[in-house]
């Protein structure tokens, strides 16, 4: 019996003093074929394992999958992943720097670019530079000066490669799916009211088509008709507080206005902000509000919509994909949504901009890389557009067909296989294309990369009551539906310029959010005539929040892209 | 008995349990690595701290600049924003403590109670099962039950469907809403969990008590409910009164995922505690320094708790843990 347990307990610390040895013993870097300079071929001679971390909402592929079959029958790759959703990106950046064990090849999505500044990065200019990684290089050339690092921590330069938004092709070859943002309204509402003209659309206009039409259909489907919703939850707070920038006639810069002289001001307390406020009481005292709005999760609004009985929302096109993929699968072509574009008396609506590229967000490689050649000779041969190919479309002849004039296009049942996740996990590498830099627009043999961007895929795509619908509004697309963007001013998008971490600045940023979701549900709950006492609780607690650190981070951002970036 | 047998007895004795020493130090060597070696993390509470990749754990500290009390100062002055929301949600975490601990004493001790008086095995043990259920549930899976079952009508709210068919509302209640009925949610969610699992220690407290005493209880004419009240409580007393001191260190400690899932702009005046504040103006942030001040606090103030509690129920005559 005792000498049992003196074995028991000898076996203990064993195995806590190996457990104890292997976090820090195990270190598989990419295995160094070629040290030290010059290109790297990658093959299936020589085969790697690179590990590979980045932050995604896609999941990592199935074991089974075939691209990466592919990646090793051909280039001798095997990924390693592991990948972080966006809400726990934050804290896990923090111990990936302390705790100094890093994979070959980052992909952080951190507005705040804690990865680059604290040293986790490696600088990729000299290599750029180099001649060895043409693909890369002239991704990156024409906007070098504003994908450069220059927030301090680090040395000036590129550390990062951007995974969206880098258009090839003049012009680029975009989606047909306008996916920003709106007052979305269903198309039944307008069909009902004989497809009324959507041009000057004013907050007045917009909530008369939701209000006329709940009188009418008090239930959709048996259940109770929504008027109007919008996301306000952690994350998507904009749902909430966005709209009077837009109503304004301005591009969406954030939490903050910017004059022409780059002096940057928020609006959250602004007469915009009180005038849309209001309208917005005076609605739910109608009815016409969803009084859940304040307190649904994403689960629940996505869930709502998917009903097919909420009339409209404030929101962005894609962050209510979900729903709207579900009420296509349910057939309910008709609770689905256009954007309008309503703004005040003698503003011209900039819902829609051109779409701008997401700087500090995309793949590095990591500053403990063995072996930073063949990684990059790694992500270069992936930006070739043989491999963009293999990643977008798939395989040709399985995933998709090529017509006689070379376009792509793909039957129905490919569309169908395309729509099911457990077919994506096996077939299409997801996750790792949606945060590798890509050839968005036009390919050098006139496809779109991105499938629903080709054309005859979009109105291949389009129902019956689509092609209805945009018939009797004479547009082609709903994109059309929208503004036309005009050139983003130099500085663009404000929202962009980071808050370093400690600052007054940060700080502020998350009171003026928190005080938004805290007292805004109030006013817009409020009696009418109670509506001016609440607004001014908002305002007080605004005025004891540090708002011009946060000003004046922004001017300055805005100030130095605008000399530094103008000529 | 001298001071020197006193030795010699206990070096013997010292000798003969050597077998089950040896077996102590593992884990002793778990608790020294886990949860004392890790303190020296506490010095980030008194810096600006910024990790940094590359550098060994003392590297990082020392890389970074030492600011004194600045991060407890933040954090306790009631002036401003910060201190303001962080001496909120110290309030909202003792609230919600010490609701859910009383709720959840009072019911797991009745509950024991009713269910020792069950004679038969099988129904026991049927009831037993289905209560101990929801305890194997993670919290993120009851955190989303709860979030639809008190939401409206029209999205699955469960519960204000049930009270408006029975008739005792009219209109349905925005419980997710009202920043007043916060700590009731977070009480009754863990009173639904936990319920079940805390009879276990209760009952197995109410098997060790002497039959005699019940067979002279009913020779002295008590009826059942006389046996529970002169018999059955009394003899699991210093059970409760173990497990309450115990209880006193969690007070500062009221849950996270119902609050995380639950809380919204509306009821954050009452549903934001201490690990929220961590999370959002802490972590989130990379202010680690401020996260860990939050946590010093935090642990003094609970051993501060845990050692009067035990002092006082120590004067009281009653049961000590130490």
């Amino acid at each position: 019996m005792r000498k049992s347990s003196k074995i028991l307990a000898l076996l203990l610390v064993a195995a806590m003093f190996i457990s104890a040895a292997c976090t820090t013993g195990t270190d598989s870097g990419a295995a160094p074929q070629e040290s030290g300079g010059g290109p790297v071929v990658l093959s299936p001679d020589n085969p790697v394992t690179i590990p590979i971390w980045f932050t995604s909402g896609q999941m990592a592929p199935a074991p089974d999958n075939k691209i990466s079959a592919l990646l090793k029958e051909r280039l001798g790759v095997t990924l390693e992943y592991d990948i972080t959703t966006p809400d726990l990106q934050d804290q896990r950046i923090g111990v990936m720097l302390a705790g100094g064990n890093l994979p070959d090849i980052l992909g952080p999505t951190d507005i705040n670019a804690r990865m680059v500044n604290g040293g986790a990065l490696l600088r990729l200019d000299d290599y750029l530079d180099s001649g060895d990684y043409p693909n890369l290089a002239a991704h990156v050339e024409p906007y070098r000066k504003k994908l450069s690092w220059t927030g301090g921590g680090v040395e000036d330069g590129l550390y990062i490669f951007p995974n969206y938004n880098r258009f090839y092709g003049d012009p680029p070859l975009l989606s047909g799916d306008y996916m920003g943002t709106g007052f979305f309204i269903q198309k039944a509402v307008l069909e009902h009211f004989g497809y009324p003209d959507l041009e000057n659309m004013t907050l007045e206009r917009y909530f008369g088509f939701i209000e006329d039409y709940m009188a009418e259909f008090p239930e959709i489907d048996g259940q109770q008709t929504i008027g109007f919703t919008f996301p306000a939850f952690d994350g998507r707070e904009w749902g909430l507080t966005n709209p009077p920038n837009f109503l304004a006639g301005n591009p969406n810069n954030g939490g903050v206005i910017i004059a022409d002289d780059g002096t940057a001001t928020i609006y959250a307390n602004s007469q915009y902000a009180y005038d849309y406020f209001k309208f917005l009481n005076e609605a739910y005292a109608k009815g016409l509000v969803d009084p859940e709005s304040f307190t649904q999760t994403l689960d629940q609004y996505e869930a709502k919509i998917a009903t097919g009985r909420v009339l409209g929302m404030h929101d962005q096109r894609w962050s209510f994909g979900n729903a709207n993929d579900s009420l296509v699968q349910q057939g309910k072509d008709e609770r689905t949504y256009v954007a309008t574009m309503p703004v005040f008396e003698g503003k011209e609506p900039w819902y829609a901009d051109f779409d701008v590229m997401n700087i500090n967000q995309g793949l590095g490689i990591s500053a403990s890389a063995e072996n930073p050649e063949l990684l990059l000779t790694f992500l270069d041969t992936l930006l070739s557009e043989e491999w963009q190919i293999i990643l977008s479309w798939g395989i040709e002849g399985e995933d998709y067909l090529v017509d006689e004039n070379g376009m792509y296009y793909r039957t129905p049942e490919q569309r169908t296989n395309a729509d099911s996740i457990t077919w994506r996990q096996s077939n299409r590498l997801e996750a790792l294309f949606d945060i590798m830099p890509k050839r968005q627009g036009t390919l050098s043999n006139g496809n779109a990369l991105e499938r629903q961007a080709q054309p005859i895929e979009f109105f291949g795509r389009l129902s019956e009551y689509d092609k209805n619908f945009l018939e009797q509004y004479g547009k082609q697309t709903w994109r059309d539906f929208v503004n036309d963007p005009p050139e983003n001013p130099v500085y663009y998008p404000a929202w962009q310029i980071q808050l370093p971490d400690g600052s007054d600045a940060q700080v502020a940023q998350a009171q003026l959010d928190d005080a938004a979701i805290q007292y805004l549900p109030l006013a817009i709950m409020a009696d009418p005539a109670d509506f001016d006492a609440k607004w001014k609780d908002y305002t007080d607690a605004i005025d004891r929040i540090d708002v011009a650190a946060l000003e004046a981070v922004f001017t300055a951002g805005v100030q130095e892209r605008m000399a530094t970036w103008g000529e | 008995m001298t001071a020197k047998t006193h030795k010699r007895s206990f070096g013997r004795k010292l000798w003969l349990q050597r077998g089950l020493i040896l077996m102590s130090v593992p884990l002793l060597l778990h608790r020294i690595l886990f949860s004392y070696v890790p303190l020296a993390g506490w010095t980030i509470a008194f810096q600006d701290f910024r990790p940094r990749f590359g550098l060994s754990p003392i590297q990082q500290i020392l890389q970074n600049e030492f600011v004194g009390l600045d991060n407890f100062k933040r954090l306790l002055d009631g002036a401003s924003i910060i201190g303001e929301r962080f001496l909120l949600s110290v309030r909202n975490t003792i609230g919600q403590s010490l609701l859910t601990l009383v709720l959840g004493y009072v019911c797991a001790i009745t509950l024991s109670l009713l269910l020792n008086e069950i004679t038969k095995s099988i129904p026991k043990k049927i009831i037993q099962n289905i209560l101990y259920l929801p305890h194997f549930l993670s919290w993120v899976i009851v955190a989303g039950l709860a979030s639809t079952a008190l939401a409206m009508p029209g999205s699955g709210g469960i519960i204000n469907e049930i009270l408006m068919s029975v008739g005792i509302l009219k209109e349905p209640i925005h419980f997710l809403a009202n920043p007043n009925s916060f700590w009731n949610v977070v009480a009754g969610t863990h009173l639904w969990k936990t319920l079940g699992w805390n009879t276990i220690i209760y009952l197995a407290a109410m098997t060790t008590i002497d039959p005699t005493l019940y067979e002279a209880a009913a020779i002295d004419g008590a009826n059942r409910y006389q046996k529970m009240w002169h018999v059955t409580l009394p003899c699991i007393r210093p059970t409760i009164i173990i497990l309450l001191i115990m209880s006193t260190g969690w007070l500062l400690t009221s849950g996270f995922e119902i609050q995380w899932f639950l809380g919204n702009g509306l009821n954050v005046t009452h549903s934001e505690n201490i690990d929220i504040f961590v999370l959002r103006y802490g972590i989130e942030m990379n202010n680690f320094g401020l996260a860990t001040a939050a946590g010093i606090f935090r642990t003094g103030v609970s051993i501060f708790l845990l050692t009067m509690v035990n002092f006082i129920a120590g004067r009281l005559g009653q049961e000590k843990l130490f």
